[in-house]
Order: C-alpha cells, then structure tokens, then sequence
C-alpha cells in the first residue's frame, strides 16, 4: 500500500515515506522523547556554532547509551523504579536529596514545556498570557479528568512535524565535508558560551526525567532479564536514533542561519525547515513545537509525581480522587501552576527554554551517581551489576559530565557574586 | 475502590500495641547510637538490628545487634545485650567473641531490609514503606511490634541525630496485621519465600489482592504470588488490570506463567494471553496442560469484543437420556470451577443443542427424572461467536437468563457468556490509573 501511495505523490513527499518506512516506529518514539528544550537548544546549537557541536554531540552519544543501558538494565532485573530503588538503597538523606534535585530539575523542565507552548502558539501570533494559562488548565484537566490517553496520540502525531528535520537537512544542502569533519573531529571553542551550551546539550539529551522514566517503562513492561537482551538493543537504537535526529536539528538549523549568534526568537528556529515547507516553515515549526511540549507539560509532572509517591510510599497507582492520592495530585498540581507562572515572566521564551536545560545538565551528573551506585551494585542487580569494565568507562564518563556541570556552575555562581573567572 | 470489608482481626490485635506505647523504642532512632559494655567503655556503634521470622512468632524477636567497629561489622547475639534503650545498647559482659555478621536463615536487618521497603498492611489492604519500625520488650524478650508509616518519621530522620532521641509515633500499624517479606536477594539468590504468611491475607478478597499486586514491587509481587494457593492466586489475578497482569506474566517465568494461567477460567486466560508477544503466548500455551490449553485457543480464535472472545469454555454437558441424579453426581464430581456453572447443556447424539437447563431447575427435580422430561418451552436462544457484545446484551436481557450458550451454525456449544462477564466488559473499570507513560 505504502509504494501505491508513494507513486502518487511529488518526489519529495516520496522520500519522506521511504524514511519513515525505514526508521519508522523507532524513529518516531526517539522524536517524541525531544521535547521543547530539546529543539531549542539543538537549533541554538545550530545557530551560534554551526556544526561546531557535532563533535560534542558524538561524545553525547556515546553517554547517553551508557546511561540509558544502565537504566534500562536496573529496570529489568529489579523490577522496581528508580524512584523506590534509591528509597530503598542510599539514607533517607541522600534519598530525598535526589528526589529533591530531580523534583528541581523536572520543575524547570515543566517551565520550559510551557515556554515551548507560549513560542509555538506565538508563531500563530497568540499571545502567551492567553496561551498559557489555557495550556495549564488542558494539560491539568486532560491528567487529571482521565482523557488524556486519548490527547497523547494527538499531540504525538503534531509533533511528527519534527521528523522533516532530517529532510530538511538533506535539502539544505550542507558543506557534507565540513559537517563529517566536525562530526568526526572536535572542533571546540573556548569560550564561556560554548560551555554553558555544551552543559544544556548534555542536560537535553541526558535529562534525569528521561532516566527515571525508562527505568519506569521498562518496570510497568514487566520486561525481566529473559528478553532484557532484547530490550537493550531497542535502548540502545533508541538513544542513537533520538541523538541522529538531534544532529540533524544542529545541521538543518546551521545551514538556514549564517548569522552566527545565539537564536533568540522561534521564528528565527523555523527558518530551518523553509527547505521542506516554504513559507509554512514557521507553521510547521509551531504545529511540532505545539505537540511536543504538550506531550511532555503532561509526563514530565506526571514522572516527578511518580517518583516522589513511590519513594515516600504513597500508593503508587493511584485512585482517582483526591483524597485517595493526595499527595500524586498535589505534586503534580504544583508542578504545572508553578511552570506556568514561571514560564508567563516576562522574558526571552526561547533563552528560557535553554537555562532549563543548563539547569539540568547541573543536577545530571549528581542522578548519575545514584544510578551508577545502582547499577554496581550487587545487592541490586545480582549478577547484572556492573563489571570492571563497564564501571569504569562509566565512571569517566560521569566525572566528565561533572567536571563539565561544575566549571559551569562555578562560574554562573561567581558571576552572581561580581567575580569573573 | 473504597473497601468496605474489614477483617475481624483488626479490633482484637490493636490493644497490644496501645499498652506498649510509652516503651516503644524507634529503630530509626537507635541506629548509629553507642554500643557500652559492662564497664562504661564504648565498643562502637549500632550498625543494624537483626529479627528472626519465624511463621508462629506474631512479633518476631530479636536475635541479636551487627556492631559497627570502625570500618568492621560484626555480630553481638542476644543473649549478650543487658538492655537496649532509645540511646545506647548496654552490653552485659566486657569480652565478646567479635565474628564478622553472616545472615543465618530466617534471619532479616530490620534496618537494611525492612525499613524503606515495601509492606502489606493486611487490615487496610494496601502497600506501606516503612518509614521506622518500632520494637519493644513483650515478656522479658525484645521483639519487632510495629511500624510507622507516616510522614514525620522521614522528616525526623532527615534532621539532626539529636532529634532522633525521643520518637513520637505517627502512624503505627501493629506488627501482627502486617506482611513482610524476605529481604534483598543477595548474591543473587532469587529464592523468595513469604517471610510468615499471615492467615488474613488468605482472607482477603481476590480484586483487594490484586490492587497488592499492582502496588508491589516486582520480587514482593512474586514472593504474594507464591504464598497464595493456586485457586486464590488465579482469582485476583484475573482482577488485575490487563495491560498489569500482562507485565506480571512477562515477568514470571513460563512455568509460573503457564501455571497460573491454567488456573485460570479459560476466558480471562485467553484475554491475558492476546496481547502478549507470539512467542510467550506460543511458550505459554505450551507448558499449560493440553485440555486447558485447547479451551484457552477456542476463545482466542476469536475476536476481542466478539461473544467468542468473552466466553468461558467451561461447559457441563449431558445429554437428554441422562437422569438427573447422574447429573448432579458430575456436578459434585467435577472439579471445574462452580461458579461459571449455571446451567447444563442438554445435547443429542450428534452433540447439537437441544436445551439449556438451568440449575435451579435440575435441584428441584427428582433424582429418577429423565433431563429431556425437563425441557420446557420457550426453546433455548444461542448466540453465534461473532456475536458482538451489544448483541449479546440484547438477547441476555430478551432471554432473562443468567447466561447464554455460544453455539456455532451447527449448534454445536462453543461456550457460555455469563452476565458478569458481560458487565466485566461493558463497563469500565472501577480503579482509575494516572497515564503513567508514554502509550504504555
């Protein structure tokens, strides 16, 4: 059926339907795991350094599969969250000083998802003291009144709108030997700019949310170490195709913006798909920006929510009215109201969405120490645990991800007090 | 779901736990705190407190403390303890034999393996944390009797140690109406055993088990699992969510997997196995005994919302010439489960229908009376497989039976829909579940 359709169509919208024939439902679960800090901080990427981070985004890569792999492996062989594991396995001070930090960093990603909507809608010329208020009382409602399976496939479909971004890399017509040499070899500069980037890079694409929620997933899946080889090598495609497409943002965006500065408005961001869509790049920005961040404004609280109730021992799939979970609701309440409101300041939307993500690049590192303790643990994973091997190339791994979010943090910090470093 | 049965142990045990109040001593408390011997001379601190679960001990003793020296941890026995107060342990001797802590069977750390885990409170049917444990002495012997749940010993825990001194209990269940389990699987040992299986939790309903289930962390859910009979096992499974219950047997082994499903009645089986990947469903169907398994294909030959696919295979079947008291002797005899029994399918020779007798009729009837002096009019309705479930409704409501016959065009009994199984479709579920993740 699909070659059928094929032939009926332009020659463009044939190549797209032989892309999504061949990466298809991998293809489309990485997307949707790019939410709205994920797309502005991949474009600014684009925008201020060309495909200068290309390089920086292989190194990304290669830490995003050892963390995932890790998180997916916990999953499988204990059967529990990471939410209820670290209750379990550290203090009750270390536990809630990871459940802290990660209801922070989830609180700023819930920021940036409203941002998102506010850019998106502003691209249709909405303004965002109307869009996000309505946002916030959809996205309560939709959770909270029980219909928001049915919203999900909606705002998945919208933000399919982003799978043209390898397309309209292709029809950019990039310098294909400039962009394989900065994929190939680091082309770092030394500047204070590209290190606040390269933490909200790490920060997008390695987000605490996103660990928790695979650990979770795979849980609920009821996956155990019989098809967990199987599982690994779906987390694994997965990681790698959620980062080729993030590529592709940098690469698309570098080729439509030749003013090499940070990216400062969405529309600016939509002028990379102007290959695919002409003169409704901005639309077709918006209508993907617009799912994207809806579809996490609802799963990232809801995961926080999660996370916090299995720790504290709330019962964890909870009952609808409040005052059977009155502490799943009051989180994940409190979440939207205070990422609306913080979103409604005014202020650059899409600098908002990047400090999000710097936001989590910094408390990355510190989740990546829990789950690395878990994952070496024996007590925990058996036989599964991390081997010498293994602990250690993920041990360098997190100590670069630290040193990297420390200088960062470090200077922000000396900064705020007047020092310059 | 609101509960409204409450097991009668509840008021009889609570008074217990009030009389020892003032001498609870916290274990969140203790931990960390000095360990003195008989002459005043500090020996290290309290690492952990070990219990022994034992299934006639109510509130399971303490058999002993693992000392923190230095960087060492080692084990003091009971009988070496003079008396543990909410600061110190005194010892009752000034030498011990100091051996490295091995856990012995039965044994469990109440702080390593019990705090911060999961527990069933029984009397509530729900999963708690323990968020500290309480012991005290009953009878000269020092024992576990409680544990808190609330949110005020986390935060007490969260401050400074000297907070800790004195504890004030939140929300104390009494030790004897909760259900523990065995502890961490180290060295990878995956033997789970039920700590002491309270007789309540047998008691409880199969839809309040399977909320547990759903509650539970993966090895507790199997650790449930295997204290239940068979029978009960398979009841609250059948409670459980499906997308719940397909995890769990994703997640059991086939043999277990395989074993609960034949348990199973064949409908609710064959409803957990459509979803699942060919290949467990093709293993599973495997290791499920061959009658069973050939009643669990029927239904998933057939579509989901279709009669086919909600009925049960389960068919008592006589034929017309039989008497009534042969029949009642299957009846008694037959070890299939009762309630899906409602009525027996009369048949003649080439097995086609002729009536559905319901069982009221049949005990009301002289042991000598023949099933087909039985049949009265009107005639039996049937229903084709590929029925949908609306039409079925209509012809249940038309007939006003308890239940209904699948037959095929030849009106050969394929089956039997029973009114709950029809509500159990119709309506949606009762316990509504937060969309946890992504079109999972």
């Amino acid at each position: 059926m699909i070659s059928e359709l094929k032939n009926r169509l332009p020659k463009r919208s044939r190549f797209l339907i032989s892309i999504l024939a061949i990466a298809g439902p991998g293809l489309i679960a990485a997307n949707a795991g790019n939410d709205a800090g994920g797309i502005a901080t991949y474009a600014s990427a684009g925008a201020q350094f060309g495909d200068r981070t290309l390089f920086f985004m292989l190194l990304v890569t290669v830490a995003l599969v050892i963390v995932q792999e890790m998180c997916a492996r916990i999953g499988a062989y204990s059967g529990e969250g990471l939410g209820s594991l670290i209750r379990e396995h550290f203090s009750i001070r270390q536990s809630s000083f990871a459940l802290t930090l990660f209801t922070i960093a989830n609180i700023g990603l819930v920021v940036s998802e409203f941002a998102g909507i506010a850019a998106a809608l502003s691209l249709f010329h909405v303004s965002r003291f109307i869009s996000i208020p309505i946002a916030a009382v959809v996205v309560w409602s939709l959770v909270v009144f029980g219909s928001y399976k049915r919203a999900e496939q909606l705002f998945l479909v919208l933000s399919l709108a982003f799978i043209t971004y390898p397309i309209a890399a292709v029809l950019s017509h990039p310098n294909l030997g400039q962009v394989s040499s900065n994929l190939v070899i680091p082309h770092f500069v030394f500047s204070k700019d590209f290190l606040l980037l390269g933490v909200a890079l790490i920060g997008t694409t390695i987000t605490p949310y996103m660990q928790f929620y695979l650990a979770g997933a795979i849980t609920d899946k009821g996956v155990g170490p019989a098809e967990y080889p199987k599982e690994r090598r779906g987390t694994i495609i997965g990681s790698i195709l959620a980062n080729l497409v993030s590529i592709f943002i940098i690469v698309a965006t570098a080729a439509a913006i030749t003013k090499r500065a940070p990216l400062t408005s969405a529309t600016d961001a939509a002028q990379a798909l102007k290959p695919v869509a002409g003169k409704f790049a901005a639309q077709l920005f918006g209508i993907g920006l617009l799912g994207a961040s809806a579809l996490a404004a609802a799963i990232v609280p809801l995961s926080t929510a999660y996370a916090v109730s299995e720790a504290i021992g709330s019962e964890r799939s909870v009952s609808k009215t409040f005052r059977e979970a009155p502490i799943f609701i009051s989180l994940f309440t409190f979440q939207i109201i205070v990422g609306a409101t913080v979103a409604l300041i005014p202020g650059n939307l899409i600098k908002t969405l990047i400090n999000t993500q710097v936001l989590n690049g910094i408390i990355t590192p510190i989740i990546l120490i829990y789950i690395l303790k878990l994952a070496n643990s024996k007590n925990v994973l058996g036989d599964a645990a991390n081997g010498l091997v293994f602990k250690t190339i993920a041990t360098i791994c997190i100590a670069a991800i630290g040193a990297l979010s420390l200088i960062v943090t470090i200077n922000t910090v000396s900064g705020w007090l007047g020092l310059s470093i | 779901m609101v509960h409204k049965f409450h097991l009668p142990s509840k008021r009889k045990k609570e008074p217990r736990l009030k009389e020892l109040r003032g001498s609870l001593i916290s274990l969140a408390g203790v931990i960390g705190r000095k360990v003195i011997n008989q002459e005043g001379q500090e020996l290290g601190t309290v690492s952990d407190l070990v219990c022994h679960w034992d299934n006639n001990d109510t509130y399971p003793p303490l058999t002993g403390i693992i000392l923190r020296l230095s960087r060492r941890k080692v084990w003091l026995s009971i009988s070496s303890i003079e008396k543990i107060t909410p600061t110190k342990v005194l010892l009752n001797s000034a030498k011990f034999d100091l051996r490295e802590f091995k856990p012995r069977s039965g044994e469990v750390r109440l702080s390593k393996d019990v705090l911060d885990h999961q527990l069933i409170d029984v009397d509530g049917a729900r999963v708690v944390r323990a968020s500290d444990l309480y012991i005290a002495s009953i009878n000269d012997q020092v024992r576990l009797v409680g544990v808190d749940i609330g949110f005020k010993p986390l935060l007490r825990r969260l401050g400074p140690n000297s907070l800790r001194v004195r504890a004030i209990p939140d929300s104390v269940i009494d030790w004897a109406t909760i259900q523990s389990f065995g502890g961490d699987n180290e060295n990878n040992n995956h033997q789970l055993k039920l700590s002491s299986s309270r007789q309540e939790l047998r008691r409880m309903r199969p839809g309040e088990i399977a909320d547990l289930l759903e509650d539970l962390g993966r090895n507790e859910r199997q650790e449930l699992l295997n204290s239940l009979t068979p029978a009960l096992a398979a009841d609250a499974l059948e409670e459980m969510e499906p997308k719940e219950l397909e995890g769990l047997l994703r997640e059991s082994s086939v043999a277990e997997g395989a074993n609960y499903l034949s348990n199973m009645e064949p409908d609710e089986a064959a409803d957990a196995l459509r979803d699942l990947d060919d290949d467990l469903r093709r293993n599973l169907l495997k290791k499920i005994p061959k009658n069973i398994a050939r009643q669990i294909k029927k239904v998933l030959d057939y579509e989901e919302e279709t009669a086919g696919g909600i009925m049960t295979t389960a068919l008592l079947i006589a034929k017309g010439s039989d008497n009534v008291k042969s029949v009642k002797q299957m009846l008694i005899s037959g070890n299939d489960d009762a309630a899906s029994l409602s009525a027996v399918v009369i048949v003649n020779k080439d097995g086609k229908l002729l009536y559905d007798l319901p069982l009221s009729n049949l005990v009301t009837a002289d042991d000598n009376v023949k099933l087909k002096q039985l049949m009265k009019p009107p005639s039996t309705v049937t229903v084709d497989p590929e029925a949908s479930l609306k039409e079925v409704a209509e012809l249940l409501i038309e007939s006003r039976a308890t239940s209904i016959v699948v037959a095929d065009s030849s009106e050969k009994p394929l089956g039997r829909i029973l009114a709950d199984d029809l509500l159990d479709v119709l309506l949606p579920k009762e316990r509504f579940h937060f969309p946890r993740l992504l079109s999972s």
